[in-house]
């Protein structure tokens, strides 16, 4: 029963990070944490991981270098967990470090990856990882930690959604399409034509794809909500957004997947059955820079990744979902992706006291 | 032939643009030994300045990027100029000291601070001239240095130089190249330190300058033009494990220079027209980066100057500048004027000395509020070099091309950055005995820094330039030199220490970390010296420099450890009637030790140079 309690959890938490992906269940017990992937400056080599603890609610900074005595890289973008391990995407150094979840202690390096984005779990023994910078899906087997192939898109990818035996990837950077991947063949089968930069993507309680594109850099186009029918992969609605000047991101989409949220001059909060965008901020954002999401699929906290002014250590926020201010945080610099995990065991062992922080 | 004549004769007739700044009272200004610029002559000025100076040299390796940094302030408060005329590119406002080859320059000063005024605009930190000028003399000069070294370096330096007292015609060429491919030590991978071969660090350079000198009676008009371009690869960080990237810098820089001097009774008019070209293309493949940026800048400069009352000497200069960019990073092509005018008098009696500046810059159709600067100095016992001086000074620094037009986050409506500086300084030159002498300084410092500008991320999540930094900056720097000198033997020992704070201002930022903290990159403490010995045609160079640590995250949570680099030269010289030949070598790092510069990026351990010059004088 324990055992099972345990993988239901698991598989439940892996469905937070990612971008995918099968329909979330209902209910599952709140606990253990949240990891947070500090992306640091280009070049800098200053990215590092934290980890806010339910528990005692502190988190704990600059982990990945105090456990194993090396620093993480430059620009880990993303987090996945499958099984026990913690899958830490290293953008710029071309690298997937791959870390015990209860520990933190690096189990093995996937290197040879160009400019990997975000890695998506397809199964037991195989994941895809997007490249900003490359034309094609990574293949990785999870067994050997290496690449196993690759999958041409011929563009660039960012995010991945999972559903059935299909893998929508958001072609984002100066792109404005979504491609379609069999998992089982690991062929495309299909591209459907979205809005400007396709910059991330959920999948809601009926099956159905939402794309946030965000318009691009520039602001030469209006940023628009898609939403697409898995079935046909079909178009069925383009939310356009009002202004060229806004530029929302982060899409994300609570534990039933009923609602959506995302950022755009603060947290916007949108139900799925929703006819209109929101006009308004859920949560306004209050100085600093609001970078990315999470939300709680248990509770529905959200959990707010504040980059602050980008050259010094941000914040981690959180509020419930009323929405009422839970705590502020200092995180490593440029707080980004956030990825719900189990309780990490150890870290009253491992962890030196200066690296926690209220 | 002693070791002290082992370079070229320069000290016949100095012909300076500079004559009023060189004897501006009250201020620090500093020249490098032409024996240093010798040994370094296979080198750029990154290597030169960092080894023998207190200026902080930030740099990505050899023929890497390296900025200079004085006294806490920034790389784009340093301006670098090429016989008085600003040679930093109108679009980063700063210059890479690793494009400039000691070789082809023929003096180096170095104006501190307040000092600065007196050349250009914006040196808020100080100024370094390079000088390049002719040997008044009816003979015939033609020098061959030709280099081979560790990681695949060669670099050949032709010199020719001829005329007579009226005409003057100066030809260098340099060429240098290096695979770079050095072996640094992994101490970063978790486990055993590992040794790796640094990739994709290649670089290529060239330069060549003609010089025409023509003089008639006391005036002289002179042609300059200086060719130098450089393509190099940029190697990633220790922390990049994906594949090579292809990144690659390709600069082109063609500088020219007319000037005509008029002397008449007491006064002199100066006349200097100048163009320059800066091309810099940045390439990486992998992300598919295609940078290509060309300024233009044209600059006209007209000086008067005259004796007062034997004491006293006024100065008007009136300076025109204009800039035009071509870049696709740019929305459209952009053209800025910037005039400026500026008077100074420098009375220097005996006991002592004044300097007054005021300075008005007119930036488009903007009058900027006045720069000055006050400068005095008092010797303390008559017929000595006991002196002590003071200065004070305020200081702008118009925004570069790129903070206000670079697309997106220029901004156009920036102010100019404007520093405060003080400085008081004791100087002394003393002959101890016959052969001995004996030169000591002591400087303390302090720059307020306001309006700085800092990119930082906008709205719409790209970053914009903006004034929100300020910054603090005192310290001290001192320095001991003994020369020791008979006819065959000499001995010279150096010493430098400089110590700098560097702090933050409260950016008004909530929680800022990063208020009264040490700025990135700029070490409290660093030292240099040198020690040499010549005995008859063999000489000996021990060179120490010592860096301490450098915070690297603005909340000083991180730093860089200190490091001390020994270098080592040898060579001796084979005098042959007026020529001669010269053999050298050197090792660099001669401890191996590791270090970074910048963080993750490894710089050469040991390594070795042999360089012969040749020189052939009629």
């Amino acid at each position: 029963m324990k055992n099972l309690i345990k993988i239901i959890i698991l598989s439940l938490l892996v469905v937070s990070c990612t971008k995918n992906s099968t329909l979330p269940p209902s209910k599952v017990t709140i606990g253990g944490g949240v990891l947070i992937a500090n992306e640091g400056n280009y070049k800098a080599g200053n990215g590092s991981l934290s980890y806010y603890s339910y528990d005692s609610s502190k988190i704990y900074n600059d982990l990945f270098s105090s456990v194993n005595n090396r620093p993480l890289g430059d620009i880990p973008y993303s987090i996945s967990i499958k099984g026990t391990k913690a899958y830490i995407v290293v953008n710029n150094s071309g690298k997937i470090e791959v870390v015990d979840q209860s520990s933190l202690v690096s189990e093995t390096t996937i290197t040879g990856l160009i400019s990997p984005r975000i890695m998506a779990m397809i199964n037991d023994n195989k994941a895809y990882v997007s490249s900003l910078y490359s034309d094609s899906l990574a293949i990785i087997d999870l067994m050997s930690s290496s690449i196993s192939g690759y999958i041409n898109l011929g563009m660039s990818s960012e995010a991945i959604a999972l559903i059935g035996n299909k893998a929508y990837i958001s072609n984002w950077s100066g792109g404005n399409q979504v491609m379609v991947v069999n998992t089982s063949s690991d062929k495309v089968i299909d591209s459907i034509k979205v809005g400007s930069e396709p910059e991330s993507m959920v999948i809601d309680r009926l099956g159905r794809l939402w794309v946030l594109c965000d318009g691009g850099w520039s602001q030469q186009n209006y940023p628009e909500l898609d939403l697409i029918d898995t079935n046909s992969d079909e178009l069925l609605k383009s939310y356009m957004f009002p202004s060229k000047s806004e530029s929302p991101s982060c899409l994300k989409i609570d534990g039933l997947g009923q609602t959506l949220y995302f950022l755009d001059n603060g947290v916007r909060q949108m139900e799925i059955t929703a006819q209109y965008l929101p006009a308004g901020s859920f949560i306004a954002e209050s100085g600093g820079h609001y970078y990315k999401i999470a939300i709680n699929a248990v509770n529905s906290d959200i959990f707010i990744s504040d980059a602050g002014d980008y050259v010094q250590p941000g914040y981690l926020i959180i509020y419930k979902n009323t929405p009422e201010f839970v705590s502020k945080s200092r995180t490593g610099i440029i707080p980004g992706a956030m990825c719900f995990t189990l309780k990490i065991n150890s870290l009253s062992s491992s962890v030196p006291l200066n690296n926690v922080a209220r | 032939m002693s070791y002290l004549n082992d370079t070229i004769k320069i000290s016949e007739v100095v012909i300076s643009t500079n004559k009023s700044a060189l004897d501006q009272a009250g201020y620090k200004r500093t020249s490098i030994d032409s024996m240093v610029l010798s040994r370094y002559s296979s080198s750029n000025l990154s290597d030169m300045l960092s080894e023998n100076t207190n200026i902080f040299i930030k740099s990505y390796g050899m023929g890497g990027t390296a900025t200079p940094a004085f006294r806490g302030t920034g790389a784009g408060h340093t301006l670098i100029d090429w016989n008085g005329i600003n040679i930093n590119s109108p679009m980063l406002g700063q210059s890479d000291l690793s494009l400039l080859p000691v070789g082809l320059i023929d003096d180096v000063q170095i104006f501190f601070g307040g000092a600065s005024l007196a050349l250009n605009n914006g040196g808020i930190g100080g100024t370094i001239n390079l000088e390049t000028k002719p040997v008044w003399k009816k003979e015939t000069l033609i020098s061959l240095n030709s280099g081979v070294g560790s990681f695949s370096r060669y670099s050949e330096l032709l010199k020719v130089k001829t005329g007579n007292e009226r005409i003057q015609t100066v030809t260098k060429a340099f060429y240098q190249t290096a695979e770079n491919d050095f072996r640094y030590l992994n101490n970063i991978n978790g486990g055993e330190p590992i040794w790796q071969k640094r990739n994709n660090d290649q670089f290529r350079q060239r330069g060549l300058i003609q010089e025409l000198y023509f003089q008639s009676g006391k005036n002289i008009t002179s042609v300059n033009v200086w060719y130098q371009s450089s393509d190099r690869n940029l190697p990633a960080t220790m922390l990049t494990q994906q594949q090579n990237s292809n990144e690659r810098q390709f600069d082109e820089s063609v500088r020219a220079i007319v000037k005509y001097d008029h002397f008449k009774g007491p006064g002199s008019f100066s006349f200097t027209g100048a163009w320059m070209m800066n091309r810099l293309n940045y390439y990486n493949q992998l992300a598919s980066i295609d940078s290509k940026n060309l300024s233009e800048n044209l600059t006209l400069k007209a000086n008067y100057e005259t004796l007062i009352g034997g004491f006293s000497n006024l100065k008007i200069a009136l300076d025109e500048q204009s800039n035009v960019i071509i870049s696709n990073n740019y929305e459209h092509n952009t053209r800025r004027n910037t005039a400026t005018i500026t008077a100074s008098l420098i009375r220097n009696q005996n006991r002592f000395g004044t300097t007054i500046l005021f300075r008005e810059i007119l930036d488009r159709k903007s009058l900027l509020l006045p720069d000055f600067s006050a400068g005095i100095q008092f010797r303390l016992i008559d017929d000595t070099e006991y002196f002590i001086k003071a200065n004070i000074s305020r200081n702008s620094k118009i925004p570069t091309m790129n903070d206000m037009y670079w697309f997106p986050g220029g901004n156009p409506g920036l102010k100019n950055e404007y520093s405060f500086m003080y400085e008081i300084s004791y100087e002394m030159k003393q002959k101890i005995s016959n052969p001995l002498n004996l030169k000591y300084d002591l400087t303390f410092f302090r720059y307020s820094i306001k309006d700085m500008i800092q990119w930082h991320l906008g709205e719409y999540s790209y970053w914009n330039a903006d004034n929100i930094q300020s910054v603090t900056s005192s310290g001290m720097e001192s320095s001991v030199s003994l020369d020791y000198v008979r006819s065959h033997f000499n001995a010279s020992f150096k010493a430098a220490y400089s110590f700098t704070r560097a702090r933050n201002g409260n950016s008004g930022v909530a929680d800022d970390l990063s208020a009264r903290k040490q700025l990135v990159y700029v070490p409290e403490n660093q030292v240099n010296s040198s020690f040499r010995v010549g005995v008859g045609n063999i000489y000996t160079t021990l060179v120490l420099n010592f860096v301490g640590k450098r915070f690297t995250e603005i909340d000083n949570s991180k730093y860089l450890p200190c490091y001390m680099v020994n270098n080592f030269n040898t060579g001796i010289k084979f005098p042959v009637k007026n020529s001669s030949v010269d053999f050298n070598f050197s090792i660099d790092n001669l401890f191996n030790t590791t270090f970074q510069s910048i963080a993750y990026y490894p710089m050469p351990g040991r390594s070795y140079f042999i360089k012969i010059l040749v020189q052939l004088i009629k």
